[in-house]
């Protein structure tokens, strides 16, 4: 393993840093809006070249690890603070920095009616999430891992809520935040724990302590579970994935950004990084494995049933990540990994399409849209091009990150999710497909009255960037197979492929040509559809018991405060007040009684002194 | 059985019985009286003690001055009300035994210790001795007790002057 | 008789003139209580004067009874003012201070 050079690693991140810090200082010229912009995009740009350029030294295997010692403790640190850069850090950094870059360019035009100074505010929050997103990626260590997970998900709350002025969007970003903060109360104890355990947070060492067999292994399926917790919650995995559809009330690039690519994947990405932990605590693995099926499934359940283009994306992103832990739940991190990568391209371009769309409709829905491929014939290239590799079709990115999964599920020996992700693969074609045929096909609606066209080069060049590496990907890897740590049955691919083509073909019969009366084919399912209209309740249980726990929790203290800490104080005043009674009647006023009592007292003392000192 | 025995049971007698009647006794005025008794017997003991001086003083001071002011003002106040004041004491009981109590922890407390038996010897002309004494080494307090008696004076007289 | 033997008589005399001003009701009662327990005092100076060969004992019984002497005075003028205001010398009905 050669040590490499971390510097340019260590300048992709710290130019994101520098470009936050700016903005953040320099009030005036957050304020001016466009230039505030452009200062961000400077530094995204060129983090990017340092990101690919560190990519491409570490690829070979080689791996750079700079730290400074950041808490000070006992002999040496009890934590750093650095960069690790390897293979799989440094091209999750190069995707980081690709999509952050892109999406602040997309920006530019998406949201150029906002005032100056909230435009100079959304870049300075753009930065900042980049910037803690390189820092999670590139983390030596637990610690800064930890620390930069927690600005991940401030910067999330912040760029959730950047409207914040609208309800919906402020209650949005703090169910989001809540949410992963439960998780991350879990991934706090995992981290907390695993230092106990192993005396160290820094990752490096603590796989040398694990391939030496020196990590006892009781109680690490606590410490394991608890990590997952965490990436459960960042990862929006069943039941914490509530939050992510609210989410949609940010603006669509920045669910490009972080509902896409970079931070839901951060929960994966975790997990990915401490494979070879999670590899002694194979029962946890299998709960990852479940759990991430059943998302899966529940999530393109969801997603079918969606009239609003952002919610189906939304849910189609719960869908892969679900994907993407069966695959790490099985054993084989790296095809979770893969497919993280892929996703992440495509999916950031079905968003930016998205965003494009809505610019164009103003409105989120599909029923108001309609006929839009003659009007808007790139982003339909693109958008249809995304779609594809979303589906798993060969020559498009995602095919074979899916069969990798696939793959990997089976090899892990998993039935049963193995087929629930079949099913999900013929969901996710239908209601993409779905989305495609209602918005691009057929005739504009009675109502519409915009006058939608493609979008300006400011958003035309991401999409079409995002797109060509899309498909730049899906050429590559369809003819060029890397060599996995299984190997597929052969009828794999084929049952995989046909079950997407029939995803596509039921959604073509549905929605384009109209043999199929969708109203029909929703009564068929009808009772599992007025449930996925509903979200499965999870919402409603979680706000009962957060109610009923409140509500309780406030009833029992409220008890003990009137009765135990006021009924104390009362009854404390109450002897006071009594005693006091009682004792004035030794003040009679007459002085003849006082001598008495003086009297008695020079008794009681002189007895004293005569017995007890003597 | 020397004199000075005899005189001191005599004495101490004629003390403790005349002190039970004072704070006994119904009548205030019998009370007065026999506070008088007391006070006399008092002054015997002084001389028993070879204090000439004091038991002239005490004399003159006590029996003499402070009984006839008492006297004086019971008659004041009796007369004024009218009527005998009867002298129902409440507290007997708790008193007694306070007092009897006190009484016996200062006496068991003296019987203790070995005191004194002998006299020593003092000077033959006490009174000379007091008057030097006070005029030399305790001029101040003598000085400061003129004062307050005068202050004790002025201030009776203020207290009892006739109604505006 | 030793030193002894006048130290107790003065202390039953003290004890008997506490008695007196714990347990009676008039006013002038009380004070004859206090004049009792003065005189056991200077008896008892006296006493440790003679046994102890030093004057000092009964110059301070000689200011002593100059003071007693003021002190009763003062008393009973404050009992005759007492009387002219509250119409009583009953101790028990001078209770103004009850509280």
């Amino acid at each position: 393993m050669m040590t490499g050079d971390g510097t340019l690693a260590l300048a992709a991140l710290l130019l994101h840093a520098l470009g936050f810090l700016t903005l953040a200082i320099v009030a005036p010229l957050r304020r001016l809006g466009r230039p505030a912009a452009f200062v961000s995009i400077a530094c995204a740009v060129g983090s990017l070249v340092a990101a690919v350029l560190a990519w491409q030294q570490h690829m070979g295997g080689a791996v750079s690890r700079l730290v400074w010692e950041w808490l000070p403790s006992q002999g040496q640190a009890l934590t750093t603070v650095g960069i690790l850069a390897d293979s799989d850090s440094t091209v999750m950094l190069s995707l980081v920095a690709l999509v952050a870059c892109l999406v602040q360019v997309y920006s530019l035009s998406y949201l150029s009616d906002e005032p100056a100074p909230s435009f100079g505010r959304y870049y300075t929050y753009q930065s900042l999430f980049a910037f803690s997103m390189m820092g999670l990626v590139l983390a030596p260590n637990l610690a800064q891992l930890f620390i930069c997970w927690e600005l991940v998900g401030v910067s999330s709350y912040l760029l959730i809520g950047f409207w914040y002025r609208k309800p919906s969007a402020a209650r949005a970003a703090v169910k989001a935040f809540w949410i992963t903060k439960a998780g991350d109360v879990g991934l706090l104890i995992g981290i907390v724990l695993l230092w106990r355990l192993a005396g160290t947070f820094d990752l490096t060492e603590l796989r040398v302590l694990v391939e030496n067999g020196a990590l006892p292994v009781a109680g690490l399926s606590l410490i394991t579970f608890c990590l997952y917790l965490g990436a459960a919650g960042k990862s929006a995995q069943f039941p914490m994935h509530v939050w992510l559809p609210d989410a949609m009330e940010g603006p669509t690039p920045v669910s490009a950004l972080i509902h896409a690519a970079t931070m839901v994947t951060a929960g994966v990405y975790l997990l990915v990084r401490t494979e070879w932990l999670f590899a002694l605590t194979p029962d946890v693995l299998l709960i990852v494995a479940w759990i991430g099926a059943l998302t899966a499934l529940m999530a393109a359940v969801l997603a079918c049933v969606q009239d609003d283009i952002k919610r189906v994306l939304a849910y189609s992103t719960v869908s892969q990540l679900g994907y993407m832990m069966t695959a790490i739940g099985a054993g084989f991190a790296s095809a979770g990994f893969f497919h993280l990568l892929t996703h992440g391209l495509f999916k950031a371009l079905l968003f930016l399409g998205a965003g494009a769309m809505i610019h164009a409709v103003h409105s989120n829905d599909l029923p108001d849209m309609g006929g839009l491929a003659r009007r808007m014939p790139q982003t339909a290239i693109v958008f249809l091009i995304g779609t594809l590799s979303l589906a798993g079709i060969p020559l498009f990115g995602g095919f074979l990150s899916k069969e990798e999964v696939l793959g990997a599920v089976w090899a892990g020996g998993l039935g049963g999710p193995f087929v629930l992700l079949m099913i999900v693969a013929f969901l996710t074609a239908f209601y993409m497909f779905r989305v495609v045929f209602l918005a691009f096909s057929g005739r504009p609606p009675a109502h519409a009255h915009a006058h939608p066209h493609d979008p300006p080069a400011a958003m035309a060049l991401p999409l079409w960037i995002l797109a060509a590496l899309s498909m730049a990907v899906g050429i590559y890897f369809t003819f060029t197979h890397p060599e996995t740590e299984f190997t597929s049955p052969g009828w794999l691919m084929p049952t995989a492929v046909g079950s997407a083509l029939a995803g596509i073909v039921l959604a073509w019969l549905t929605y384009e040509r109209r043999t199929i009366d969708a109203a029909s084919l929703a009564g068929a399912f009808g009772p599992i559809r007025d449930a996925a209209l509903r979200r499965f309740w999870i919402d409603d249980i979680f706000e009962g018991i957060y109610t009923a726990a409140l509500l309780g929790f406030s009833r029992v203290i409220g008890w003990l405060d009137r009765y135990i800490v006021d009924g104390v104080l009362n009854v404390v005043s109450s002897w006071t007040l009594t005693s006091g009674d009682d004792l004035r009647t030794l003040q009679t006023g007459r002085a003849q009684d006082y001598v008495y009592g003086v009297a008695v007292g020079l008794l009681i003392l002189l007895l004293w002194a005569r017995w007890a000192l003597a | 059985m020397t004199g000075e025995i005899v005189g001191f049971w005599c004495l101490s007698a004629l003390l403790v019985s005349s002190a039970l009647a004072v704070v006994l006794t119904k009548n205030l005025f019998h009370s007065v009286l026999w506070l008088a008794l007391a006070l006399t017997g008092t002054a015997g003991v002084f001389l028993l003690l070879d204090a000439e001086f004091l038991a002239a003083v005490q004399l003159l001071l006590y029996a003499g001055g402070i009984v006839t002011v008492v006297v004086f003002a019971i008659v004041v106040t009796e007369k004024l009300v009218g009527e005998r004041i009867s002298q129902t004491s409440r507290r007997i009981t708790s008193g007694a035994v306070a007092s009897a109590a006190l009484a016996w922890l200062i006496v068991s407390a003296v019987m203790e210790r070995p005191l004194a038996t002998g006299r020593r010897p003092m000077a033959v002309d006490l009174t000379k001795d007091i008057g030097e004494t006070v005029l030399t080494r305790f001029v101040l307090p003598f000085e400061l007790l003129a004062v307050l008696m005068l202050t004790g004076l002025l201030s009776a007289i203020y207290f009892a002057r006739p109604e505006e | 008789m030793g030193l002894q033997a006048y130290l107790t008589l003065a202390a039953i005399v003290f004890s008997i003139g506490l008695f007196g001003v714990v347990t009676r009701r008039n006013t002038i009662g009380i004070l004859l209580g206090i004049e009792l327990m003065l005189n056991s005092v200077n008896i008892n100076l006296v006493a440790f004067s003679r046994f102890g060969g030093d004057t000092t004992g009964m110059v301070f019984a000689v200011f002593t009874i100059c003071i007693t002497v003021v002190e009763a005075a003062l008393g009973l003028a404050i009992v005759i003012l007492l009387f002219r205001v509250r119409r009583t010398v009953t101790a028990d009905h001078l209770d103004l201070l009850k509280g």
